[in-house]
């Protein structure tokens, strides 16, 4: 069955900025299959994060539901939100979002350790990752001592330690050169390809939008529209 | 996520952490070190009163002239004599026969001594010292006191004109050290030295002073009257019974003397009451410095609070992150938690090694004002009080880090990661 992993019913997010009611979502309706390449465009405020970030379960939608593999993550504990956020969901960041303190490897390492996963374990399958994204040799630098285009790559193999069902990347080539975005957008791209993960990325790059397989634009906290693309543009990056 | 990689986060936290965050461990240190010394000092003093007494002998009440308990307690020591014989005489009736008479009525007592005391001018080789001099009755001082010989014999009946010598006058008065059989001149009379005590080391012993027959020293003390004593001692025949004694004893006393509980012109005490109430300083003491330094501890509490406050802010946006990768909000509670933990814990053995330290050079200072003396201070720092004083830093680390940590943990991940 080819099931819808994610699904939006009437999602609405609105935010109370003292007196005054801010909707950043009014009725979204979306669903998501399993193992999709997913774009979200739109204009800045448009409302792109605030919808990764409800898919993503850092926030719950103020009305309407969210679905993941079917169950309503309203109806989770925090601690069941969690648990999703560490197993299920891999974050890829437009700042990147590294533990500045702890080196690649560690900051690679983490999503595991709060998955108990042993340490020697953990440590092998970050290792594997960071020597998958071209990394191998920067294990035991601090983000500070790398890159951005590093940073980003550590970044990307910390979504993935966990082997997450899904991936979603707000803005991953935002704050990159254009050469270096595209190294990470194949990087996804490979992803999305070999293991068949299920990707989301926010951005506003007509460029990026194209390697999508669907491209939902937002406009205003609503869906203005839904573009396929059906050219198959894999090869092209491999 | 399991302990040890929380620990190694908290770890982290604290190695990464501002220099400013450092400083607020002070208070801790401070605190603890306070906490440190003030308590072995205090279980210093208290070892010190408890060995120094022990040499008095429980079945011993003591009745000298002057009132007033609370002088009683720290005079005598190193100057030596027992406890009261300098107290202040002048305006006191002095003991007399007559009392001896009054505690004999007494029931329970085995044995009654009254004693002269004083200072007398000593020659021995050409050397001068001035010395204390106590008077006793031969055949009673030999039952009730707790000195050993080293060498020679006690008093006996008969002498007139021999002395026995405490062991640090005999040994560290003169150049030359005394021995027996030796000829030494008190007040101008000649006396022979028959025996020499071992060392006592204790509060009342007799280390410092001269022993000699009563009548001999009634005609060398000056201002000795023919039927006075400078201090009556009693030696109960059941130790159970020294309180009753005592009461009994005191209240006869008062009696026969025509006294009032104001005008009370003596003293009388017992070794245990003596103990007594100098544990009663030595723990007012403790207790009132104690108070200080949990003071001082409190003030490390809230800088430490106060840090893991600033702390939870400047890592709002890792809490984000790492609550975005799977962190429950038990994890960032715990690591949090033993961060300030962790705080505590270096801010308790800082602290440890400052008060070991300041308690391990206050004896050098030396405590003279304390009247007793450069060895009469000492300080026990003990493996428990170590323990109990890294039990409370810790304690306090995390007591101060509760409501942070609590706060941090509670954070919704899209506004912590929000924060700039
Ligand atoms: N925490 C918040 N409090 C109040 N308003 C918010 C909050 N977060 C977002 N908004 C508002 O919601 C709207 C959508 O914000 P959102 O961040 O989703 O936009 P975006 O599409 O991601 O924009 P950008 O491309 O600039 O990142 C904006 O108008 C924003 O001001
Ligand atoms: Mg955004």
């Amino acid at each position: 069955m080819v099931s819808n992993l994610i699904k939006l019913e009437n999602v609405w997010k609105i935010y109370q900025m003292g007196d005054v009611q801010v909707p950043a979502l009014k009725g979204i309706d979306l669903e998501v299959k399993k193992g999709e390449f997913l774009a979200i465009a739109g204009v800045s405020g448009s409302g792109k994060s605030t919808m990764m970030n409800l898919i993503g379960c850092l926030d719950l939608p103020s009305k309407g539901k969210i679905f993941l593999g079917g169950d309503d993550i309203a109806s989770f504990r925090e601690s069941k939100l969690a648990q999703i956020r560490g197993q299920k969901i891999g974050f890829v960041f437009q700042q990147f979002n590294l533990i500045p303190t702890l080196t690649a490897l560690e900051n690679v390492m983490l999503p595991l350790e709060f998955q108990d996963v042993d340490t020697s374990t953990a440590r092998k399958k970050a290792l594997e990752i960071l020597n998958l994204v071209g990394l191998g040799d920067r294990v035991h630098h601090l983000p500070s001592q790398l890159s951005g285009g590093q940073q980003q790559r550590v970044a990307i193999s910390r979504a993935l330690s966990v082997d997450p069902e899904i991936i979603l990347a707000d803005e991953p080539t935002g704050n990159l050169d254009s050469k270096t975005g595209e190294f990470i957008m194949d990087v996804l791209n490979k992803i999305h390809r070999k293991d068949s993960k299920t990707i989301i990325i926010v951005t506003h790059d007509f460029y990026l939008v194209k390697r999508a397989e669907r491209v939902v634009f937002l406009k205003d906290g609503q869906v203005e529209r839904i573009e396929h693309n059906h050219k198959e543009q894999g090869g092209e990056f491999a | 996520m399991r302990f040890n990689k929380s620990l190694k986060l908290a770890v982290n936290i604290l190695v990464h952490s501002k220099l400013r965050s450092w400083l607020t461990i002070i208070g801790i240190v401070i605190g603890i070190a306070a906490v440190v010394a003030i308590v072995s000092i205090g279980a210093g003093m208290q070892q010190n009163v408890e060995s120094r007494l022990g040499g008095l002998g429980a079945d011993i009440i003591t009745i000298s002239p002057g009132g007033g308990r609370a002088s009683a307690g720290f005079r005598g020591g190193h100057g030596g004599g027992m406890p009261g014989t300098t107290a202040t005489a002048a305006t006191a009736e002095n003991l007399t026969k007559k009392d001896v008479l009054v505690l004999q009525s007494v029931g329970g007592i085995e044995y009654i001594q009254g004693t002269v005391s004083g200072r007398g001018e000593m020659y021995y080789l050409g050397e001068k010292a001035t010395i204390s001099i106590d008077g006793v009755d031969p055949l009673v001082w030999k039952e009730m006191t707790t000195s050993e010989l080293e060498s020679g014999r006690l008093l006996g009946p008969s002498d007139y004109n021999v002395v026995v010598v405490g062991s640090r006058v005999a040994k560290d008065t003169f150049k030359q050290p005394l021995t027996l059989n030796r000829m030494i001149t008190l007040e101008e009379k000649a006396f022979k030295v028959v025996g020499i005590l071992k060392e006592s080391g204790g509060f009342g012993g007799d280390d410092n002073k001269i022993i000699m027959p009563i009548k001999a020293a009634r005609d060398t003390l000056e201002d000795v009257g023919s039927d006075e004593f400078d201090s009556i001692t009693l030696k109960v025949a059941n130790t159970d019974d020294v309180d009753q004694i005592m009461e009994e004893a005191d209240k006869k006393l008062m009696i026969s003397r025509h006294l009032t509980e104001r005008g009370k012109d003596f003293s009388i005490r017992s070794a245990k009451s003596t103990q007594e109430t100098m544990s009663d300083i030595t723990q007012t003491m403790t207790l009132f410095l104690g108070a200080i330094a949990a003071v001082s501890l409190l003030v490390g509490a809230v800088g430490i609070a106060n840090t893991m406050f600033t702390s939870v802010l400047e890592k709002t946006k890792e809490i984000g992150i790492m609550k975005s990768i799977g962190a429950k909000n038990s994890d960032i509670m715990m690591i949090f938690l033993l961060n300030s933990a962790i705080v505590g814990l270096v801010g308790g053995l800082l602290g440890i090694c400052l008060g070991t330290g300041i308690a391990s050079l206050l004896p050098l200072l030396g405590m003279r004002m304390m009247g007793m003396g450069r060895e009469g201070m000492t300080t026990a720092v003990t493996p428990s009080l170590l323990f109990f004083a890294l039990l409370i830093s810790i304690g306090i680390g995390m007591a101060a880090g509760v409501i942070p940590a609590y706060r941090a943990s509670k954070l919704k991940p899209v506004d912590a990661l929000r924060y700039e």
